[in-house]
C-alpha cells in the first residue's frame, strides 16, 4: 500500500518536475521582452497623463527610490519636463485594486492638480469595470481635482456597473497625490 | 466508435463536422459565446486553442502507459496548464493582441475541450493519431468561433475590422446591436447547431460516422 502510494507521488513528481523546468525556460527566454513592452507602456501612459500640460516624461529611479519604501503599490516615478527644461509635474505608475489589480499612471502638476489618468494594464472584467477604465470621458472627470484627496461620489461619480473600478481608480489617484505632497515635504523643490 | 478503423485523415476531418467540439461534443462552449464579439479575437483565440490542443493530446498520448490511473487527472492539468502559460507568456510580448485576450487565455486551460481530448482520446492512442485530433478538433472549434464571429460582428456592428483596417463595412446604421450582446452569442450558438443537425439528417443513415 505504501508504496504504491510513493509511487504514484513520484510519478506525479516527475511530471510536475518536467512541467517546471519548461515553464521556467520559456520564461527565461521571454522575460527581458516582457519587461521591455512593460517599460514600453509605462512611459507611452506617462506622457499621455502629461501631455495637458506639455510636459515630456523622464524616468527618476532617485524619486523611485525615495518615495518607495514608504509606498509599495508604486512601480515607477517619472518627472514631466517643460520645454526649458523644468520640472513641470509628475507621472506616478502604481498599482490599484478594482475588482482586480489595475495598473495605472496619474500625472500630477506642481500644485498638485491631477493632469490626466491612463490605464497601463488590468484585470478587470471586459465589458463592465474595464469599460470606465478605457474610457477617456470617465477618467477626463478626475483631471484638475486635488491637491486634497478625493471622495468617490462625491468629488467624482462612479461608473454604473463599475463601483469596484471607479473606487480603484479613486484610491489610485488619492495614493497619487499623497506620494506628491510628500514629494513637497521633502524638500524636494 | 472508437473500435473503427482510424485513418490519419479521418481523426483531422472529424473535428470539423462529425465530432464538433462546440456543435456536437458542446464542451467549450463558455470562452465561445463570450470571445465571438470579434473576428480578429477568434483567430488568436482559435490559434492559442488549436497549439494548446494539439500539444497537450502528444504530450499525453506519449507519457500514456506512464501514467497512473489514480492521478490521471491532476497530470492531465499540469501538462495543459504548462502549455498555457508558454502561450500566455509568448503573447505578452505582443502587447497589441494580449490587452484584448489577456483574460481568456489562461482560462484556456479549464476549456473542457482539452480536458474532454486528453481523458477521452489522447489517453488512448497512438500519438499520430492524438496529433490529428487535437488539430482536427482544434480546427474544428476555429471555424466555428469564425463563422459566428463573422456574423456576430458583421450584423452587429455593420462591419468588420481586422487589425485596424475596416474589412467589409455595410454601410448601415441601424443594426441589430442585439448580436454583439450576449443574448446574440446564444441566438447565434443555436442557429448553428439546428443548422448542423438539419445537415447531418438530411445524409443517409450511417454514411460517415466518427
Amino acid at each position: 500500500m505504501m508504496r504504491h502510494v510513493l509511487n504514484l507521488g513520484l510519478r506525479l513528481f516527475l511530471v510536475c518536475a518536467v512541467a517546471a523546468a519548461g515553464l521556467g525556460f520559456t520564461y527565461t527566454v521571454v522575460k527581458d521582452r516582457i519587461a521591455q513592452e512593460e517599460a514600453k507602456r509605462r512611459a507611452r501612459a506617462a506622457e499621455a497623463v502629461l501631455s495637458s500640460i506639455q510636459a515630456q516624461p523622464r524616468e527618476s529611479e532617485e524619486l523611485t527610490a525615495l518615495l518607495q519604501p514608504a509606498f509599495p503599490d508604486l512601480l515607477t516615478v517619472f518627472e514631466g519636463l517643460d520645454e526649458a527644461g523644468r520640472r513641470a509635474g509628475y507621472a506616478f505608475v502604481l498599482k490599484s485594486k478594482g475588482y482586480n489589480f489595475i495598473t495605472m499612471a496619474v500625472g500630477v502638476d506642481m500644485e498638485g492638480k491631477v493632469t490626466g489618468i491612463k490605464a497601463v494594464s488590468n484585470e478587470e472584467t471586459p465589458g463592465l469595470g474595464a469599460v470606465a477604465l478605457d474610457s477617456e470621458e470617465y477618467l477626463s472627470n478626475f483631471q484638475g481635482k486635488g491637491p486634497e484627496p478625493l471622495t468617490l461620489k462625491v468629488d467624482v461619480d462612479a461608473w454604473t456597473g463599475a463601483t469596484f473600478t471607479s473606487k480603484g481608480i479613486t484610491n489610485g489617484v488619492n495614493k497619487a497625490l499623497e506620494m506628491w505632497r510628500k514629494l513637497q515635504e521633502g524638500g524636494e523643490d | 466508435m472508437e473500435e473503427k478503423k482510424r485513418t490519419l485523415w479521418g481523426e483531422l476531418r472529424k473535428g470539423f463536422i462529425t465530432t464538433n467540439p462546440l456543435l456536437v461534443l458542446m464542451v467549450g462552449l463558455c470562452s465561445a459565446l463570450a470571445i465571438s464579439t470579434r473576428v480578429e479575437n477568434c483567430i488568436f483565440m482559435g490559434l492559442a486553442v488549436i497549439f494548446v490542443l494539439t500539444c497537450s493530446n502528444v504530450i499525453i498520448s506519449l507519457i500514456r502507459n506512464f501514467i497512473p490511473d489514480q492521478v490521471r487527472i491532476p497530470i492531465y492539468i499540469v501538462v495543459i496548464a504548462s502549455f498555457v502559460t508558454i502561450v500566455d507568456l509568448t503573447l505578452k510580448t505582443i502587447p497589441a493582441v494580449y490587452e484584448r485576450l489577456g483574460v481568456w487565455i489562461p482560462l484556456i486551460v479549464v476549456n473542457c475541450i482539452i480536458l474532454a481530448r486528453a481523458e477521452g482520446y489522447a489517453s488512448s492512442a497512438k500519438v499520430s493519431h492524438a496529433f490529428m485530433d487535437g488539430l482536427g478538433i482544434g480546427m474544428g472549434y476555429t471555424s466555428v468561433l469564425l463563422i459566428m464571429s463573422v456574423f456576430r460582428e458583421l450584423f452587429g456592428t455593420g462591419k468588420i475590422v481586422l487589425f485596424e483596417k475596416k474589412v467589409i463595412d455595410l454601410h448601415i446604421k441601424a443594426v441589430p446591436m442585439i448580436l454583439i450582446m450576449f443574448p446574440g452569442a446564444f441566438i447565434t450558438y443555436a442557429l448553428l447547431s439546428a443548422l448542423l443537425q438539419w445537415y447531418q439528417a438530411r445524409k443517409k443513415p450511417g454514411a460517415e460516422e466518427g
